[in-house]
């Protein structure tokens, strides 16, 4: 079942003199349960991706449909909500509400879902512990580590019950032991519970555990193994 | 949540938020006891007016208020409104008066004054003229010399008389036949309102009504003191439809420039406030906007997750209300103590006081402020937060998620 696809999408940028094509007519399908990495050197346009799938910036040309909405034309006010219901984000840094604990930046997402109360603290407990934060539940972010806090995005992301989940460099700001223990976490949430994962990557211990590696180059898709 | 999230991103910066809440604090703080001490003053002068010269209500025949002539007293249902003013328990007191225009006059000096003919006891309760005649200016009427008069301080030094003297009233009776009399002071009274000292001669209305050849009744004014003074509007509104001849004048009527100073210093007391509330506003649009530009990145975070525009909005406008509300309440807070514990003990005006003194004013005065002010202020301090939120608000709205969460 494709709950993603992507055709012809172009996108160029023209604040200096030449115009970047950082996107250059990728076509691509992902279907669910797919856990895919994808890759390419800095400025292969692998953020400009992620950033149309996800629908925070939009293309020149081009379409992206997510199951068979196509929200390159969503108005948007109503991408926000799109993406409130649909899409689960995970990025390299500033991913949480400094402000707010671990427990409640899960539990934040599901009230802007208008999620009960019960439920929301139900499953923010459940998802803090399947990534391995079941004792950390009331530390803000500042008292967590990189990997902690890139944990916590993860359960964040998952407790919106999103159709996948988006993640942009995720591993950058770690080092190894904490990377590859997220993708662990994340490799393990797809296998139990089929969540479609997309993460763009540079680090080559973290391309290993994908199923499926998508590699850029120039805004253009030149190998999908 | 978000009213927790905007409460707590307010304390990040602690330095800085409570420089702010400290500025709205002791900036409405001063607002507050200045507005208080003109309050003050201006109710004082109400208080003064009203309880010497206006009292809260007067009856009149309309006719009399026209001219002022002597045949015009009040007839229809006289004996009607007197048993009803007894029975009335939103009044405190009133007193019948006789009231007429007369020419006073000393052995070398002659002015015109308006002659008021009371009952002394009833207007007692009324009025308290009775008590600004000091120790050696006589008494209210417990003088057992023959037709006694009360003089106002300024009308005995015009005609050179003094305590004791004889006084001569000279004027028309009812059926408009030159008469007249000669009085004795038993007693000078003082006001801190000269022209009205000088106008102004109490008589005994059982010594005057013969001499105005008219029934012992009779009588021009009834003035009333009510037990509260705010229940003005709906006594003078009853005793209205009791009497439709009569005429029925509250005190901003019958005084308007009093009544007119008192309702504007109210509005004088808001733009007052209003203007304060500007300056403070801008110091919270400043400092809002310091906060956002400081988490960019966190909003197109929240923008990216999926928080709408509305919600953004909200949040950044309760941050802003909770910042002002904060420094609002605790500068209400002092002030209301320090009112309160001024208002008690009364600002000495120390040594200007003896100027004050002179002029029958008096040297203390006393801050004042009602609940109505604080509850409008409070509304204020809510709007100036609400308003100072929506400049940063935009600001925080046209940042594009895309850009904002860029790691560059
Ligand atoms: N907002 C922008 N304005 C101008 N140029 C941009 C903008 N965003 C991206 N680009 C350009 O588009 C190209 C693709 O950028 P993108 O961020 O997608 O690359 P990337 O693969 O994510 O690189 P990195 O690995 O460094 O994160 C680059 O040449 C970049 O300079
Ligand atoms: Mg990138």
């Amino acid at each position: 079942m494709n709950i993603i696809s992507i055709e012809e999408l172009r996108k160029s940028y023209h604040d200096s003199e030449v115009a970047v094509h950082a996107l250059n007519g990728i076509n691509l399908i992902i279907e669910k349960g797919e856990f895919t990495a994808i890759v390419g050197s800095s400025g292969s346009g692998k953020t400009t991706l992620l950033n149309m799938i996800g629908g925070l910036d939009s293309p020149d040309s081009g379409c992206i449909r997510i199951g068979d909405v196509d929200i390159t034309s969503m108005k948007s006010h109503k991408l926000i909500d799109f993406r409130l219901r649909n899409i689960g984000f995970v990025f390299q840094s500033f991913n949480l509400i400094p402000v707010l604990t671990a427990f409640e930046n899960v539990e934040f997402i599901m009230n802007l879902q208008g999620v009960k109360k019960e439920e929301r603290r139900k499953r923010s407990t459940e998802l803090l512990d399947a990534v391995g934060l079941g004792k950390r539940l009331h530390s803000r972010p500042s008292k967590l580590s990189g990997g902690q806090q890139q944990r916590v995005a993860v359960a964040r992301a998952l407790a919106s019950h999103p159709r996948f989940i988006l993640a942009d460099e995720p591993t950058a700001n770690l080092d190894s032991v904490s990377a590859r223990n997220l993708l662990e976490i994340m490799d393990k949430l797809n296998q139990d519970e089929q969540i479609t994962y997309i993460f763009s990557t540079h680090d080559q211990r973290v391309v290993n555990k994908a199923h499926r590696v998508i590699v850029l180059e120039d805004g253009m898709v030149v190998r999908d193994e | 949540m978000i009213w927790n999230i905007a409460w707590k991103n307010i304390w990040r910066n602690k330095m800085r938020s409570f420089l702010v809440v400290m500025a709205i604090a002791f900036g409405l703080l001063g607002g507050i006891f200045s507005s208080a001490v003109l309050k003050g003053s201006s109710d004082q002068r109400v208080r003064e007016a009203v309880s010497r010269e206006t009292s809260h209500i007067q009856i009149h025949n309309p006719e009399f208020i026209e001219d002022n002539d002597v045949r015009y007293y009040i007839d229809d249902n006289l004996s009607k409104l007197e048993s009803v003013l007894d029975t009335m328990k939103s009044v405190a007191a009133w007193s019948p008066r006789v009231k007429f225009m007369a020419m006073a006059g000393s052995a070398n000096a002659g002015t015109g004054v308006v002659v008021i003919g009371i009952n002394p006891e009833m207007e007692r309760h009324v009025t308290e003229i009775h008590s600004l005649i000091c120790d050696s200016c006589g008494s209210w009427f417990m003088s057992s010399k023959s037709v006694p008069v009360v003089a106002g301080s300024a009308l005995v030094k015009k005609l050179g008389l003094h305590l004791h003297s004889k006084i001569v009233l000279t004027f028309q009776d009812v059926q408009g036949n030159l008469t007249g009399g000669a009085f004795r002071i038993c007693g000078i009274y003082q006001t801190s309102n000269s022209v009205f000292d000088e106008m102004n001669i109490f008589v005994d209305r059982k010594d005057i009504i013969p001499l105005l050849n008219a029934d012992t009744g009779i009588c021009h004014e009834i003035a009333i003191r009510l037990e509260y003074p705010d229940k003005v509007k709906n006594v003078q509104h009853l005793l209205k439809g009791l009497f439709p001849s009569v005429l029925i004048q509250n005190w901003k009527e019958i005084d308007p420039l009093i009544g007119m100073m008192n309702d504007l210093m109210d509005l004088w007391l808001y733009l007052f406030m209003g203007i304060i509330m500007l300056a403070l506003g801008f110091v919270i649009v400043n400092t809002m906007l310091m906060a956002i530009m400081e988490r960019t990145k966190e909003i197109g975070m929240l923008a990216a997750i999926g928080m709408n525009k509305q919600r953004i909005f909200f949040l950044i406008m309760l941050e802003s209300v909770f910042m002002s509300l904060t420094g609002g309440i605790i500068g209400i807070i002092i002030g209301v103590v320090v009112i309160w514990y001024m208002n008690r003990t009364g600002i000495n005006l120390g040594s200007l006081s003896e100027g004050f003194e002179k002029l029958g004013y008096s040297p203390m005065l006393y801050p004042s402020l009602d609940l109505v002010f604080f509850i409008n202020l409070t509304l204020m301090v809510i709007v100036t937060g609400i308003l100072a939120s929506i400049y940063p608000a935009k600001r925080a709205l046209k940042l594009r998620p895309a850009e904002a969460i860029r790691n560059d």
